[in-house]
């Protein structure tokens, strides 16, 4: 068994932090209160490297694998603040960038890979709607065939960057009595006919990733903006919510652990009842907890990642994952806070915002409910 | 235009550094190292001569055993050319280094050696004057400002009563100070074009120079903890505590 990292992606992480440290961790309170998109971080972000990392050389990525992917979200969660960015380009990278990667003809790759990658333009996913969520595959917004392509009619919610997007990726179905089987993905540009963003969305945590609707009235998508085979929506979806946990989680991981330095340090140098407060065992047992909870988390990511890498199944091992790593940065970050004491509860600490971000992920990528359905039902239940 | 960037790798300046138990040098097993920070600055200037088009290539060399190379590989995600790996594990001293870069000067031919002033962990700022005189070039340390200028090179030198411009004529030495300029961090396709570029090792004994160490190390010990400072009133208590407490004046 061995747990080490090679040189080689320990100077990709390596080098992730010193850009986060650098970059991504100024501005951060402002654009939280205004729910503000920072769009000169993002674009630092892409010329960086980031949205390019495991995407091929000739649309300007470097190839790398999702060990490595994961390994610089993680630099990029510890020596940055914004957990927003990170969840906004995580949704670009492997909910858009990567189902063209895999499923889309060359025309579509060379079309959009290299402007995604460069931060020209910005992607979005669509796939809940209003009244199907967890349920996804009951959803209404349909897509009739006609002549050269097909009409669009429906709406999307909860889409990550919709209100920024230049390119939207949209499931709908093609053959509703198919259920499942019998949907479609398919790209369409803002400003196509029909194709209208509306109200942005506001929320409790994650507020720099801007969030909306997409809204199509017989929107007409020709039959070469369809990604993959008619049908294969439900295999799109998934494959892509794969890649999409393990680096999500990633940065959390970086989060966490950014977070427990930073209560560390606050626990030595802040002192109550003349020593410093991580000297009373109410203080330093929660910052044992907050530590077993960050070295768990980490194994049952990097073994999810693993397996991946290596080709393995891994569909219960990542419902774990997401399950219990989101459960528990919620957990250590109101220990955070509490080890901050009232300081911690201002914005100014910069502690508060994590809790609120944190709380995104146990319902983000399937709640933690649908993952531990997931699990049940690999447990054979 | 050459040049030659000579780099060493350190343990990193966020380490809290451990004296060994034996107390025969500092702990560098498992601890995180990098590129001595002014050698970084070295770097990134010799870079920035290459991107403004007066640079032909860049070389780094470093001194030291295997696993220096992951620190030239960074360099060479930095923006080097090629890297060059002399192996040794005697311990270099300034002059050794000296005299090993003196070689791989009459070899590469460069027009311009830059190396930070010092390494950050044994402070010994003597390498780049020891170059210097050994090549017989000009020396130009401490710099936070470079010009090149066709076969001339002004270099801004920070000194303890300000700052003093001089102008040496190539091919010359400089040493970078902190204020010279801000070093790039490595995009990330830069880390896997990196991977393509050459790196040669050389072992030591080759270039036929004497680097046995002059110096002999006999002990080392963490500085005495600083007791905590008190705050005087006024300039009189100070003085009366310097004289009876202290007993410096």
């Amino acid at each position: 068994m061995d747990f080490a990292w090679s040189e080689e992606q320990l100077s990709y992480k390596e080098s992730a932090i010193h850009f986060a440290q650098q970059e991504l961790r100024e501005g951060i309170i402002e654009d939280d209160l205004y729910e503000k998109f920072p769009k000169e971080r993002w674009q630092k972000c892409a010329e960086f490297g980031v949205l390019g990392l495991p995407f091929p050389e000739k649309y300007g990525g470097a190839e790398a694998d999702l060990l490595t992917t994961m390994l610089v979200m993680e630099g990029l969660g510890y020596g940055g603040k914004d957990n927003g960015l990170l969840f906004s380009i995580n949704a670009q990278m492997w909910a858009v960038q990567h189902p063209i990667q895999e499923f889309g003809t060359i025309e579509q790759q060379e079309k959009y890979l290299p402007d995604l990658i460069t931060g020209k333009i910005i992607g979005a996913h669509g796939i809940s709607e209003p009244v199907s969520g967890s349920d996804a595959y009951s959803m209404h917004t349909s897509a009739k065939k006609c002549d050269g392509g097909y009409l669009l009619n429906g709406s999307k919610t909860f889409v990550t960057n919709a209100p920024i997007a230049d390119l939207s990726l949209v499931f709908a179905m093609t053959a509703p009595e198919k259920g499942s089987w019998g949907i479609s993905a398919f790209l369409i540009e803002t400003g196509t006919a029909g194709f209208s963003l509306s109200k942005k969305i506001d929320k409790m945590g994650l507020r720099t990733a801007p969030m909306g609707e997409i809204i199509l009235q017989d929107c007409f998508v020709p039959e070469e903006n369809r990604l993959g085979a008619e049908n294969i929506g439900a295999h799109i979806f998934n494959n892509s919510m794969e890649w999409e946990r393990a680096c999500i989680l990633g940065a959390h991981i970086g989060a966490m652990e950014r977070q427990l330095e930073t209560s560390v340090s606050y626990a030595r140098t802040r002192k109550q009842f003349k020593q410093p407060i991580g000297k009373f065992q109410s203080i330093s047992n929660r910052l044992a907890e907050m530590k077993i909870r960050l070295e768990t988390a980490r194994l049952l990511l990097y073994k999810t990642a693993w397996l991946k890498n290596e080709g393995k199944p891994a569909k219960m091992e990542a419902a774990m994952a997401k399950l219990y790593l989101s459960e528990v940065f919620t957990a250590s970050s109101l220990d955070a806070i509490r080890i901050h004491g009232g300081y911690g509860y201002t914005s100014e600490f910069e502690v508060e915002r994590d809790m609120r971000d944190a709380i995104g992920g146990v319902l983000y990528s399937g709640t933690s409910d649908i993952q531990r359905n997931i699990i049940a039902r690999y447990l054979g239940v | 235009m050459k040049i030659l960037v000579a780099i060493k790798q350190v343990i990193d300046h966020h380490v809290a550094i451990q004296v060994k138990l034996d107390n025969t040098g500092v702990e560098t097993n498992n601890v995180k190292m990098s590129i001595n920070p002014f050698d970084e600055i070295a770097l990134e200037a010799a870079i920035r001569l290459q991107e403004s088009g007066i640079a032909s290539e860049v070389i780094v060399v470093s001194i030291g055993e295997k696993p220096i190379q992951t620190t030239l590989r960074s360099a060479l995600a930095m923006g080097a050319d090629r890297a060059l790996l002399i192996q040794t594990d005697v311990e270099t001293q300034p002059l050794a280094v000296a005299k090993l870069l003196q070689a791989v000067v009459a070899q590469e031919n460069p027009q311009l050696v830059l190396l930070g002033k010092q390494a950050i962990d044994d402070d010994s700022h003597q390498t780049g004057q020891m170059l210097a005189a050994l090549l017989n070039w000009g020396q130009g340390t401490n710099a936070s400002q470079i010009i090149l200028k066709d076969d001339e090179v002004q270099v801004t030198r920070e000194i303890d009563t300000g700052l003093e411009i001089i102008s040496l004529s190539l091919p010359a030495v400089i040493t970078t100070d902190l204020r010279l300029n801000n070093p790039r961090y490595i995009k990330l396709p830069n880390i896997m074009k990196a991977k393509k570029k050459p790196l040669t090792i050389l072992a030591a004994e080759e270039l036929d120079v004497d680097i046995t160490p002059r110096l002999q190390t006999c002990k080392v010990e963490l500085p005495l903890r600083r007791k905590t400072g008190i705050k005087v009133e006024n300039i009189n208590e100070l003085i009366t505590k310097l004289q009876t407490e202290a007993k410096v004046i």
